[in-house]
């Protein structure tokens, strides 16, 4: 590993904590989400500022040059951040899914008592969703 | 309020809808009922407010199996005995909804799948969509030991536990043969009762051959999921 790529490695990945940074306190990103990435962006400031200690790694599980040694844990990394991407997506998927239902349920419970309250009920569910429509076209 | 529910899920089926419907309210005069319009891109919600049917429309487009899902939601919350689920497409017809909740109250089925291959009457599909029907027979019969003739019917009728248990937990996509395997490990018993359906009367049918291969996989790995999660 040359000293150019070292400082490459070493000053992208301190922007990126920066912009990460950034996102998080104009509330982009949840700090909570955000952690995994400091993690590694910190794991690969040090690691490439360490020529040594991914030199002794590397050799330890036989990888010849150490900045394939930086590629193949950045890559396990990612994976591993996808992978619990996943999870949260499926859990956003039940929790949206729940939420639909009971907006619609709900809806409809307000068109009824609006219904059974004004003899002219009807244009009024008629109006209202109407208004629901423009609101699914706006987005 | 009376105590059984037919539960309409109906995603563009503006063709279809105001019939279905009427031939409910003609000929299944002890049940209530509820569309579930999974926000349409077609009139059908504005076709069920211009008759003044109960509906529920999803604010955001879910799927079918979260559309029936808000049916069981509704029928727990409502109190229903009974619900039973009917396509929008009016493919189901009305007639044997009678039929089916007498034969739940006379023998306590947990559900009761409404069956075109037992007497083998009326619309009996594509013979491809056999093959496939068949296929699932025998998957569910391996998985469970219960022999289902007509796993992807969507007439479908259960009773209060199974419709608290649905409110809660049913599949996005494709739920029927799963939901299927789901009962039977759960303890519940499934029974079959011939029916005679009719084909779609308007409007596309939601399974196109590109997508039956990813039907064929996605529902096969649901069902034995199914038989091992319990
Ligand atoms: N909510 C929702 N409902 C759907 C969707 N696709 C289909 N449906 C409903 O599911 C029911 C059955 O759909 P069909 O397309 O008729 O499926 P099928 O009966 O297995 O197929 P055919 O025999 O070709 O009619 C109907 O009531 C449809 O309105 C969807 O994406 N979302
Ligand atoms: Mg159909």
């Amino acid at each position: 590993m040359t000293t150019e790529i070292q400082v490459i490695i070493i000053v992208l990945s301190g922007l990126g904590i920066l912009y990460i940074g950034n996102l998080v306190r104009v509330r982009r990103l949840e700090l909570k989400y955000a952690l995994i990435w400091f993690l590694v962006g910190v794991l690969v400031i040090i690691f490439a500022a360490n020529k040594h200690w991914l030199q002794s790694l590397s050799n330890f599980l036989g990888i010849e040059l150490p900045i394939n040694m930086l590629f193949f844990a950045g890559f396990i990394f990612v994976l591993m951040i996808i992978f619990t991407q996943t999870i949260v997506i499926s859990n956003l998927t039940r929790r949206v899914k729940r939420l639909t239902q009971e907006v619609g349920i709900l809806n409809k419970r307000i068109d009824d008592i609006i219904a059974a309250g004004t003899p002219s009920g009807e244009g009024v569910m008629l109006e209202k969703s109407s208004n629901k429509n423009e609101e699914e076209k706006g987005e | 309020m009376k105590d059984k529910l037919v539960i309409i899920p109906a995603f563009n089926e503006a063709g279809c809808i105001v019939n279905t419907v009427n031939d409910i309210i003609e000929n299944a005069p002890e049940f209530d009922y509820v569309v579930i319009n999974d926000c349409s891109r077609d009139d059908t919600y504005k076709l069920c407010v211009e008759h003044g049917f109960n509906v529920v429309n999803l604010p955001i487009n879910s799927g079918i199996g979260a559309a029936v899902q808000t049916g069981y939601l509704y029928a727990k919350r409502y109190g229903y005995k009974y619900a039973i689920q009917v396509d929008g497409d009016g493919q189901h017809d009305a007639a044997f909804l009678g039929t089916m909740a007498r034969y739940m109250e006379e023998h306590g089925t947990g559900m009761l799948i409404g069956s075109r291959y037992i007497e083998k009457q009326g619309f009996q599909s594509s013979g491809l969509r056999r093959f496939g029907i068949k296929y699932f027979t025998v998957l569910i019969k391996i998985l469970t030991g219960k022999r289902i003739t007509d796993p992807t019917s969507g007439m479908r009728m259960v009773g209060r536990d199974i419709i608290e248990y649905f409110a809660e937990e049913y599949p996005k996509d494709y739920p029927e043969p799963e939901t299927a395997v789901t009962i039977v490990k759960r303890g519940w018993t499934v029974d079959e009762i011939p029916v005679v359906m009719k084909e779609r009367q308007a409007g596309t049918s939601s399974i196109s051959p590109k997508r039956s291969v990813y039907y064929m996989i996605k529902v096969s790995l649901a069902c034995v999921m199914a038989a091992m999660s319990v």
